[in-house]
Protein backbone atom coordinates (compact mmCIF):
# COMPACT_ATOMS: atom_id res chain seq x y z
CA UNK A 1 0.00 0.00 0.00
CA UNK A 2 2.78 2.68 0.73
CA UNK A 3 4.09 1.41 -2.38
CA UNK A 4 1.78 1.79 -4.40
CA UNK A 5 0.94 5.52 -2.53
CA UNK A 6 5.11 6.16 -3.69
CA UNK A 7 4.74 5.27 -6.95
CA UNK A 8 1.55 7.46 -7.41
CA UNK A 9 3.49 10.33 -5.45
CA UNK A 10 6.36 9.50 -7.92
CA UNK A 11 4.26 9.99 -10.86
CA UNK A 12 2.50 13.06 -9.97
CA UNK A 13 5.63 14.59 -9.62
CA UNK A 14 6.40 14.46 -13.32
CA UNK A 15 3.37 14.79 -14.60
CA UNK A 16 3.63 17.97 -12.64
CA UNK A 17 6.97 19.02 -14.28
CA UNK A 18 5.60 17.80 -17.46
CA UNK A 19 2.17 20.29 -16.92
CA UNK A 20 3.97 23.19 -15.98
CA UNK A 21 6.97 22.67 -18.43
CA UNK A 22 5.12 21.54 -20.98
CA UNK A 23 8.63 19.86 -22.71
CA UNK A 24 7.85 16.74 -23.61
CA UNK A 25 4.71 16.47 -24.87
CA UNK A 26 4.62 19.49 -27.52
CA UNK A 27 7.82 17.92 -28.80
CA UNK A 28 6.84 14.51 -29.04
CA UNK A 29 2.96 14.82 -30.34
CA UNK A 30 4.63 17.19 -33.13
CA UNK A 31 7.10 14.67 -34.32
CA UNK A 32 4.50 12.05 -34.49
CA UNK A 33 2.50 14.23 -36.38
CA UNK A 34 5.56 14.53 -38.75
CA UNK A 35 6.44 11.30 -38.92
CA UNK A 36 2.51 10.29 -40.03
CA UNK A 37 2.52 12.91 -42.69
CA UNK A 38 5.98 12.24 -43.90
CA UNK A 39 5.27 8.94 -44.59
CA UNK A 40 1.62 9.40 -45.94
CA UNK A 41 3.67 11.46 -48.55
CA UNK A 42 6.11 8.73 -49.33
CA UNK A 43 3.72 6.34 -49.78
CA UNK A 44 1.30 8.17 -51.37
CA UNK A 45 -2.70 7.79 -51.92
CA UNK A 46 -2.81 4.01 -53.15
CA UNK A 47 -1.53 2.85 -49.77
CA UNK A 48 -4.35 3.49 -48.04
CA UNK A 49 -6.18 1.02 -45.47
CA UNK A 50 -5.37 -1.14 -42.58
CA UNK A 51 -1.98 -2.89 -42.77
CA UNK A 52 -0.25 0.38 -43.81
CA UNK A 53 -1.73 2.57 -40.94
CA UNK A 54 -0.84 -0.22 -38.45
CA UNK A 55 2.86 0.14 -39.55
CA UNK A 56 3.11 3.87 -40.01
CA UNK A 57 1.17 4.05 -36.77
CA UNK A 58 4.19 1.84 -35.19
CA UNK A 59 6.83 3.90 -37.15
CA UNK A 60 5.35 7.21 -35.34
CA UNK A 61 5.25 5.38 -31.64
CA UNK A 62 8.47 3.61 -31.82
CA UNK A 63 10.09 7.18 -32.72
CA UNK A 64 8.06 9.77 -30.24
CA UNK A 65 7.97 6.86 -27.51
CA UNK A 66 12.10 7.21 -27.72
CA UNK A 67 11.71 10.92 -27.75
CA UNK A 68 9.62 10.85 -24.53
CA UNK A 69 11.35 8.20 -22.53
CA UNK A 70 14.85 9.98 -23.33
CA UNK A 71 13.02 13.23 -22.15
CA UNK A 72 11.77 12.16 -18.63
CA UNK A 73 15.00 10.68 -17.91
CA UNK A 74 16.86 13.55 -18.75
CA UNK A 75 14.96 15.32 -16.19
CA UNK A 76 16.11 13.43 -13.56
CA UNK A 77 19.53 14.29 -14.85
CA UNK A 78 19.27 17.97 -13.92
CA UNK A 79 20.77 19.37 -10.79
CA UNK A 80 21.54 15.91 -9.43
CA UNK A 81 17.48 14.98 -9.57
CA UNK A 82 18.82 11.36 -9.55
CA UNK A 83 21.14 11.32 -7.05
CA UNK A 84 18.50 12.80 -5.06
CA UNK A 85 15.56 10.12 -5.93
CA UNK A 86 18.06 7.44 -5.02
CA UNK A 87 18.84 9.03 -1.80
CA UNK A 88 15.57 9.16 -1.01
CA UNK A 89 14.15 5.90 1.56
CA UNK A 90 12.56 3.94 -1.63
CA UNK A 91 12.40 0.53 -3.00
CA UNK A 92 14.78 1.29 -6.67
CA UNK A 93 11.47 -0.64 -8.13
CA UNK A 94 9.39 1.91 -6.95
CA UNK A 95 11.68 4.88 -8.70
CA UNK A 96 11.20 2.32 -12.09
CA UNK A 97 7.21 1.54 -11.64
CA UNK A 98 6.69 5.43 -10.75
CA UNK A 99 8.99 6.41 -14.00
CA UNK A 100 7.02 3.38 -15.88
CA UNK A 101 3.37 4.90 -15.22
CA UNK A 102 4.80 8.63 -16.01
CA UNK A 103 6.04 7.14 -19.69
CA UNK A 104 2.46 5.58 -20.14
CA UNK A 105 0.66 8.64 -18.98
CA UNK A 106 2.61 10.17 -21.53
CA UNK A 107 2.36 7.80 -24.25
CA UNK A 108 -1.22 7.59 -23.91
CA UNK A 109 -1.79 11.13 -24.25
CA UNK A 110 0.29 11.49 -27.57
CA UNK A 111 -1.15 7.94 -28.73
CA UNK A 112 -4.38 10.24 -28.04
CA UNK A 113 -3.45 12.60 -30.32
CA UNK A 114 -1.26 10.52 -32.59
CA UNK A 115 -3.55 7.62 -33.71
CA UNK A 116 -6.47 9.76 -34.41
CA UNK A 117 -4.20 11.37 -36.98
CA UNK A 118 -2.77 8.34 -38.73
CA UNK A 119 -6.13 7.24 -39.09
CA UNK A 120 -7.55 10.07 -40.84
CA UNK A 121 -4.38 10.43 -43.08
CA UNK A 122 -4.57 6.77 -43.94
CA UNK A 123 -8.37 5.98 -44.33
CA UNK A 124 -8.49 3.36 -41.71
CA UNK A 125 -11.90 2.22 -40.64
CA UNK A 126 -12.04 1.42 -37.21
CA UNK A 127 -15.51 0.71 -36.55
CA UNK A 128 -15.56 -2.72 -36.55
CA UNK A 129 -13.13 -3.15 -33.92
CA UNK A 130 -12.65 -0.46 -31.90
CA UNK A 131 -12.38 -1.64 -28.55
CA UNK A 132 -9.99 -4.83 -30.10
CA UNK A 133 -7.85 -1.52 -31.88
CA UNK A 134 -7.13 -0.21 -28.43
CA UNK A 135 -6.24 -3.62 -26.26
CA UNK A 136 -3.67 -4.31 -28.94
CA UNK A 137 -2.57 -0.42 -28.59
CA UNK A 138 -2.45 0.17 -25.16
CA UNK A 139 -1.13 -3.67 -24.63
CA UNK A 140 2.13 -2.63 -27.45
CA UNK A 141 2.21 0.35 -25.56
CA UNK A 142 3.07 -0.73 -22.28
CA UNK A 143 5.30 -3.64 -22.84
CA UNK A 144 7.40 -0.65 -25.60
CA UNK A 145 7.34 1.46 -22.31
CA UNK A 146 8.72 -1.07 -19.98
CA UNK A 147 11.95 -2.05 -22.25
CA UNK A 148 12.23 1.65 -22.98
CA UNK A 149 12.24 2.77 -19.40
CA UNK A 150 14.75 0.52 -18.04
CA UNK A 151 16.95 1.48 -20.84
CA UNK A 152 16.49 5.30 -20.81
CA UNK A 153 17.83 4.75 -17.49
CA UNK A 154 20.14 2.59 -18.06
CA UNK A 155 21.84 5.14 -20.98
CA UNK A 156 21.34 8.93 -20.02
CA UNK A 157 24.26 8.66 -18.28
CA UNK A 158 25.97 8.17 -21.70
CA UNK A 159 26.80 11.01 -24.49
CA UNK A 160 24.97 9.12 -27.00
CA UNK A 161 21.96 9.04 -24.90
CA UNK A 162 19.31 9.97 -27.96
CA UNK A 163 20.58 7.61 -30.78
CA UNK A 164 21.53 4.86 -28.72
CA UNK A 165 18.30 4.82 -26.99
CA UNK A 166 16.32 3.77 -30.24
CA UNK A 167 19.32 1.92 -31.18
CA UNK A 168 18.78 -0.36 -28.12
CA UNK A 169 14.58 -0.45 -27.54
CA UNK A 170 13.88 -1.03 -31.85
CA UNK A 171 15.45 -4.39 -31.79
CA UNK A 172 14.05 -5.55 -28.84
CA UNK A 173 10.46 -4.27 -29.28
CA UNK A 174 10.35 -6.40 -32.63
CA UNK A 175 7.97 -8.94 -31.72
CA UNK A 176 5.73 -6.31 -30.43
CA UNK A 177 5.57 -4.98 -33.92
CA UNK A 178 5.04 -8.17 -35.60
CA UNK A 179 2.24 -9.55 -33.22
CA UNK A 180 0.09 -6.40 -33.56
CA UNK A 181 0.24 -5.74 -37.25
CA UNK A 182 -0.57 -9.44 -37.32
CA UNK A 183 -3.19 -8.95 -35.06
CA UNK A 184 -4.77 -5.90 -36.72
CA UNK A 185 -4.80 -7.40 -40.29
CA UNK A 186 -6.42 -10.47 -38.54
CA UNK A 187 -9.22 -8.32 -37.34
CA UNK A 188 -9.64 -5.70 -39.69
CA UNK A 189 -9.01 -7.69 -43.24
CA UNK A 190 -10.03 -11.06 -42.01
CA UNK A 191 -13.54 -10.95 -41.10
CA UNK A 192 -12.93 -9.97 -37.35
CA UNK A 193 -10.89 -13.00 -36.29
CA UNK A 194 -8.90 -12.69 -33.05
CA UNK A 195 -5.25 -13.76 -33.18
CA UNK A 196 -4.92 -15.88 -29.88
CA UNK A 197 -1.51 -16.26 -30.52
CA UNK A 198 -0.24 -13.48 -31.34
CA UNK A 199 -2.20 -12.06 -28.04
CA UNK A 200 -0.55 -14.40 -25.75
CA UNK A 201 2.99 -12.72 -27.32
CA UNK A 202 1.86 -9.50 -26.67
CA UNK A 203 0.72 -10.90 -23.42
CA UNK A 204 3.66 -12.52 -22.45
CA UNK A 205 6.20 -10.04 -23.97
CA UNK A 206 4.54 -7.13 -21.15
CA UNK A 207 4.40 -9.67 -18.27
CA UNK A 208 8.07 -10.51 -18.72
CA UNK A 209 9.62 -7.04 -19.76
CA UNK A 210 7.75 -5.23 -16.61
CA UNK A 211 8.81 -7.46 -14.16
CA UNK A 212 12.34 -8.34 -15.55
CA UNK A 213 13.15 -4.48 -16.06
CA UNK A 214 11.41 -4.01 -12.72
CA UNK A 215 13.73 -6.29 -11.30
CA UNK A 216 17.05 -5.35 -13.19
CA UNK A 217 16.35 -1.55 -12.44
CA UNK A 218 18.03 -1.58 -9.18
CA UNK A 219 20.93 -3.71 -10.81
CA UNK A 220 21.99 -0.99 -13.33
CA UNK A 221 20.71 2.34 -12.05
CA UNK A 222 23.53 5.03 -11.13
CA UNK A 223 23.12 8.49 -10.56
CA UNK B 1 55.84 -21.40 -19.86
CA UNK B 2 52.84 -22.70 -21.89
CA UNK B 3 49.85 -22.56 -18.94
CA UNK B 4 46.99 -24.88 -19.17
CA UNK B 5 44.85 -22.31 -20.92
CA UNK B 6 46.77 -22.18 -23.96
CA UNK B 7 47.48 -25.74 -23.92
CA UNK B 8 43.52 -26.07 -23.92
CA UNK B 9 43.08 -23.35 -26.66
CA UNK B 10 45.98 -25.15 -28.71
CA UNK B 11 44.20 -28.51 -28.80
CA UNK B 12 40.54 -27.23 -29.10
CA UNK B 13 41.90 -25.28 -32.56
CA UNK B 14 43.59 -28.31 -34.00
CA UNK B 15 40.74 -30.87 -33.17
CA UNK B 16 38.05 -28.32 -34.70
CA UNK B 17 40.72 -27.47 -38.15
CA UNK B 18 41.72 -31.70 -38.18
CA UNK B 19 37.93 -32.46 -37.65
CA UNK B 20 36.66 -29.61 -40.44
CA UNK B 21 39.18 -31.27 -43.02
CA UNK B 22 37.50 -34.23 -42.29
CA UNK B 23 34.05 -33.03 -42.01
CA UNK B 24 34.90 -31.75 -45.88
CA UNK B 25 35.94 -35.04 -46.70
CA UNK B 26 32.93 -36.69 -46.15
CA UNK B 27 30.69 -33.90 -47.21
CA UNK B 28 32.30 -34.74 -50.58
CA UNK B 29 32.84 -38.07 -51.13
CA UNK B 30 30.82 -39.84 -48.89
CA UNK B 31 27.33 -38.08 -48.19
CA UNK B 32 24.97 -38.70 -51.08
CA UNK B 33 23.72 -35.92 -53.16
CA UNK B 34 19.94 -34.87 -52.46
CA UNK B 35 18.01 -35.69 -55.44
CA UNK B 36 15.35 -32.37 -55.98
CA UNK B 37 17.97 -29.80 -54.52
CA UNK B 38 20.90 -30.80 -56.29
CA UNK B 39 24.75 -30.16 -54.29
CA UNK B 40 23.35 -27.10 -52.93
CA UNK B 41 21.48 -28.98 -50.71
CA UNK B 42 24.85 -29.77 -48.68
CA UNK B 43 25.22 -26.33 -47.36
CA UNK B 44 22.47 -27.79 -44.64
CA UNK B 45 25.04 -29.65 -43.08
CA UNK B 46 27.00 -26.04 -42.09
CA UNK B 47 23.61 -24.18 -42.07
CA UNK B 48 22.33 -25.71 -39.20
CA UNK B 49 25.07 -26.53 -36.89
CA UNK B 50 25.85 -22.71 -36.93
CA UNK B 51 22.37 -22.25 -36.21
CA UNK B 52 22.26 -24.03 -33.31
CA UNK B 53 26.08 -22.54 -31.95
CA UNK B 54 24.46 -18.84 -32.67
CA UNK B 55 22.28 -20.11 -29.65
CA UNK B 56 25.11 -21.38 -27.53
CA UNK B 57 26.82 -18.28 -28.33
CA UNK B 58 23.81 -15.99 -27.07
CA UNK B 59 23.69 -17.94 -24.33
CA UNK B 60 27.28 -17.53 -23.37
CA UNK B 61 26.38 -14.02 -23.77
CA UNK B 62 23.26 -13.83 -21.30
CA UNK B 63 25.35 -16.00 -18.59
CA UNK B 64 28.15 -13.83 -18.72
CA UNK B 65 25.92 -10.41 -18.08
CA UNK B 66 24.01 -12.47 -15.29
CA UNK B 67 27.74 -13.08 -14.05
CA UNK B 68 28.59 -9.54 -14.38
CA UNK B 69 25.61 -7.48 -13.02
CA UNK B 70 26.13 -10.20 -10.40
CA UNK B 71 29.84 -9.79 -9.28
CA UNK B 72 30.83 -7.20 -11.89
CA UNK B 73 34.01 -8.43 -12.35
CA UNK B 74 35.76 -7.10 -15.98
CA UNK B 75 36.48 -10.82 -16.70
CA UNK B 76 32.56 -11.78 -17.25
CA UNK B 77 32.35 -8.33 -19.27
CA UNK B 78 34.94 -9.46 -21.96
CA UNK B 79 33.80 -12.97 -21.90
CA UNK B 80 29.89 -11.43 -22.89
CA UNK B 81 32.11 -8.99 -25.78
CA UNK B 82 33.53 -12.09 -27.18
CA UNK B 83 30.46 -14.19 -27.13
CA UNK B 84 28.58 -11.70 -28.68
CA UNK B 85 30.71 -11.11 -31.67
CA UNK B 86 31.21 -14.58 -32.10
CA UNK B 87 27.56 -15.03 -32.10
CA UNK B 88 27.20 -12.36 -35.27
CA UNK B 89 29.86 -13.46 -37.17
CA UNK B 90 27.69 -17.16 -36.72
CA UNK B 91 24.55 -15.82 -37.33
CA UNK B 92 25.78 -13.97 -40.47
CA UNK B 93 27.27 -17.42 -41.79
CA UNK B 94 23.35 -18.38 -40.94
CA UNK B 95 21.83 -15.64 -42.90
CA UNK B 96 24.48 -15.64 -45.69
CA UNK B 97 23.73 -19.86 -46.26
CA UNK B 98 20.44 -19.65 -45.69
CA UNK B 99 19.41 -16.90 -48.37
CA UNK B 100 21.53 -19.44 -50.77
CA UNK B 101 19.15 -21.86 -49.52
CA UNK B 102 16.39 -20.11 -50.18
CA UNK B 103 17.48 -18.66 -53.72
CA UNK B 104 18.04 -22.41 -54.81
CA UNK B 105 14.95 -23.84 -53.46
CA UNK B 106 12.47 -20.93 -53.83
CA UNK B 107 14.15 -18.75 -56.41
CA UNK B 108 14.62 -15.94 -53.80
CA UNK B 109 17.25 -14.85 -52.05
CA UNK B 110 14.78 -12.90 -49.41
CA UNK B 111 11.65 -13.78 -48.39
CA UNK B 112 9.35 -12.80 -44.75
CA UNK B 113 9.10 -16.23 -44.01
CA UNK B 114 9.34 -16.87 -40.13
CA UNK B 115 12.89 -18.47 -39.75
CA UNK B 116 14.54 -15.74 -42.36
CA UNK B 117 13.12 -13.05 -40.20
CA UNK B 118 13.98 -14.74 -36.80
CA UNK B 119 17.73 -14.93 -37.86
CA UNK B 120 17.50 -11.96 -39.11
CA UNK B 121 15.80 -9.91 -35.96
CA UNK B 122 18.41 -12.40 -33.86
CA UNK B 123 21.16 -10.75 -36.12
CA UNK B 124 19.70 -7.16 -35.64
CA UNK B 125 19.79 -7.75 -31.44
CA UNK B 126 23.54 -8.49 -31.14
CA UNK B 127 24.68 -6.05 -33.84
CA UNK B 128 23.26 -3.64 -31.87
CA UNK B 129 25.15 -5.50 -28.67
CA UNK B 130 27.90 -4.57 -30.06
CA UNK B 131 27.21 -0.95 -31.55
CA UNK B 132 25.96 -0.23 -27.69
CA UNK B 133 30.00 -1.64 -26.62
CA UNK B 134 31.19 0.45 -29.34
CA UNK B 135 29.50 3.68 -28.81
CA UNK B 136 29.85 4.04 -24.57
CA UNK B 137 33.12 5.46 -23.96
CA UNK B 138 33.28 4.59 -19.74
CA UNK B 139 34.80 1.29 -19.67
CA UNK B 140 32.76 0.47 -16.37
CA UNK B 141 29.35 2.06 -17.87
CA UNK B 142 29.89 0.17 -21.15
CA UNK B 143 29.59 -3.39 -19.22
CA UNK B 144 26.73 -2.26 -16.84
CA UNK B 145 24.66 -1.32 -19.80
CA UNK B 146 25.84 -4.05 -22.47
CA UNK B 147 25.03 -6.84 -19.73
CA UNK B 148 21.50 -4.98 -18.92
CA UNK B 149 21.08 -5.01 -22.91
CA UNK B 150 22.25 -8.91 -22.82
CA UNK B 151 19.86 -9.86 -20.74
CA UNK B 152 17.07 -7.99 -22.38
CA UNK B 153 18.32 -9.70 -25.32
CA UNK B 154 18.04 -12.96 -25.24
CA UNK B 155 15.25 -13.14 -23.05
CA UNK B 156 13.78 -11.40 -26.01
CA UNK B 157 14.49 -14.67 -28.36
CA UNK B 158 11.51 -17.03 -28.05
CA UNK B 159 9.49 -13.70 -28.01
CA UNK B 160 10.87 -12.92 -31.45
CA UNK B 161 10.77 -16.60 -32.55
CA UNK B 162 7.52 -17.08 -31.15
CA UNK B 163 6.57 -13.74 -33.08
CA UNK B 164 8.03 -14.72 -36.62
CA UNK B 165 6.10 -17.76 -36.73
CA UNK B 166 3.08 -15.77 -36.68
CA UNK B 167 4.30 -14.98 -40.34
CA UNK B 168 3.32 -17.25 -43.47
CA UNK B 169 5.79 -19.92 -43.50
CA UNK B 170 7.97 -22.04 -46.62
CA UNK B 171 10.57 -23.13 -44.66
CA UNK B 172 10.93 -26.68 -44.13
CA UNK B 173 9.92 -27.66 -40.44
CA UNK B 174 11.41 -30.53 -40.76
CA UNK B 175 13.47 -32.30 -43.11
CA UNK B 176 14.03 -35.96 -44.23
CA UNK B 177 17.44 -37.15 -43.88
CA UNK B 178 18.42 -40.52 -44.98
CA UNK B 179 21.15 -41.96 -42.29
CA UNK B 180 24.24 -41.37 -43.73
CA UNK B 181 22.90 -37.49 -44.00
CA UNK B 182 22.29 -37.56 -40.37
CA UNK B 183 25.70 -38.96 -40.01
CA UNK B 184 27.47 -36.37 -41.50
CA UNK B 185 25.16 -33.89 -39.75
CA UNK B 186 26.58 -35.13 -36.50
CA UNK B 187 29.96 -34.98 -37.70
CA UNK B 188 29.75 -31.40 -38.38
CA UNK B 189 28.43 -29.95 -35.41
CA UNK B 190 31.89 -31.29 -33.88
CA UNK B 191 34.50 -28.93 -36.28
CA UNK B 192 31.82 -25.91 -35.93
CA UNK B 193 31.02 -25.71 -32.35
CA UNK B 194 35.07 -26.59 -31.28
CA UNK B 195 35.29 -23.44 -34.20
CA UNK B 196 32.85 -21.57 -32.21
CA UNK B 197 35.03 -22.41 -28.84
CA UNK B 198 37.58 -20.98 -30.39
CA UNK B 199 36.74 -18.54 -31.94
CA UNK B 200 35.14 -17.09 -28.31
CA UNK B 201 38.17 -18.16 -26.27
CA UNK B 202 40.54 -16.53 -28.72
CA UNK B 203 38.02 -13.18 -28.82
CA UNK B 204 38.02 -13.38 -24.97
CA UNK B 205 42.02 -13.43 -24.58
CA UNK B 206 42.60 -10.47 -26.50
CA UNK B 207 39.98 -8.39 -24.80
CA UNK B 208 41.65 -9.36 -21.95
CA UNK B 209 44.77 -8.11 -23.38
CA UNK B 210 43.50 -5.22 -24.13
CA UNK B 211 41.68 -4.27 -20.87
CA UNK B 212 45.38 -4.78 -19.64
CA UNK B 213 46.83 -2.59 -22.25
CA UNK B 214 44.29 0.04 -21.81
CA UNK B 215 44.99 -0.08 -18.00
CA UNK B 216 48.81 0.52 -18.56
CA UNK B 217 48.30 3.45 -21.11
CA UNK B 218 45.49 5.26 -17.96
CA UNK B 219 49.02 4.20 -15.98
CA UNK B 220 51.43 6.13 -18.12
CA UNK B 221 49.17 9.21 -19.30
CA UNK B 222 48.31 10.11 -16.25
CA UNK B 223 50.58 12.49 -14.46
CA UNK B 224 51.79 12.29 -11.12
CA UNK B 225 49.70 13.28 -8.10
CA UNK B 226 50.94 16.97 -7.57
CA UNK B 227 52.95 17.64 -4.24
CA UNK B 228 51.01 19.62 -1.97
CA UNK B 229 52.99 21.34 0.99
CA UNK B 230 51.27 21.42 4.29
CA UNK B 231 49.57 24.81 4.91
CA UNK B 232 51.03 27.01 2.14
CA UNK B 233 51.62 27.00 -1.69
CA UNK B 234 53.23 24.93 -3.66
Amino acid sequence: MQALRQILHLTAKDLRIEARSRQTLGLVVVLGILIVTVLGLGLGAQQSGGPAATAVLWVAYLFSGVLCFEKTMALERHDGALAGLLLAPLDRGVIYAGKLLSNLVLMFAVGAVITPVGILFFGFDLSAHPLGFLAIMGMSLIGFAAVGTLFAALVSSTRLAGGLLAMVVFPVTLPLVISSTQMMSRLFAEAGQWNGRAFAILLAFDLIFVVVSWLAFEWVIEP
Amino acid sequence: MTSPWAVLQRTLWTAGLLSLAAAIGILLVYTPTEATMGPVQKIFYLHLPMAINTFLACLVVFIASIGYLWQRSTWWDDLAAAAAKVAVVLCSGVLITGMIWGRSAWGQWWTWSPRLTFSLMLWLLYVVYLTVRMSIESAQRRAVVSAAYGVIAFLDVPLVWLSARLLPDIHPASIQLIAPMKLTLAIWFVPVTLIACGLIMARYNLNRLNRQWQRGVELVDTPAPRMRVAGGVA
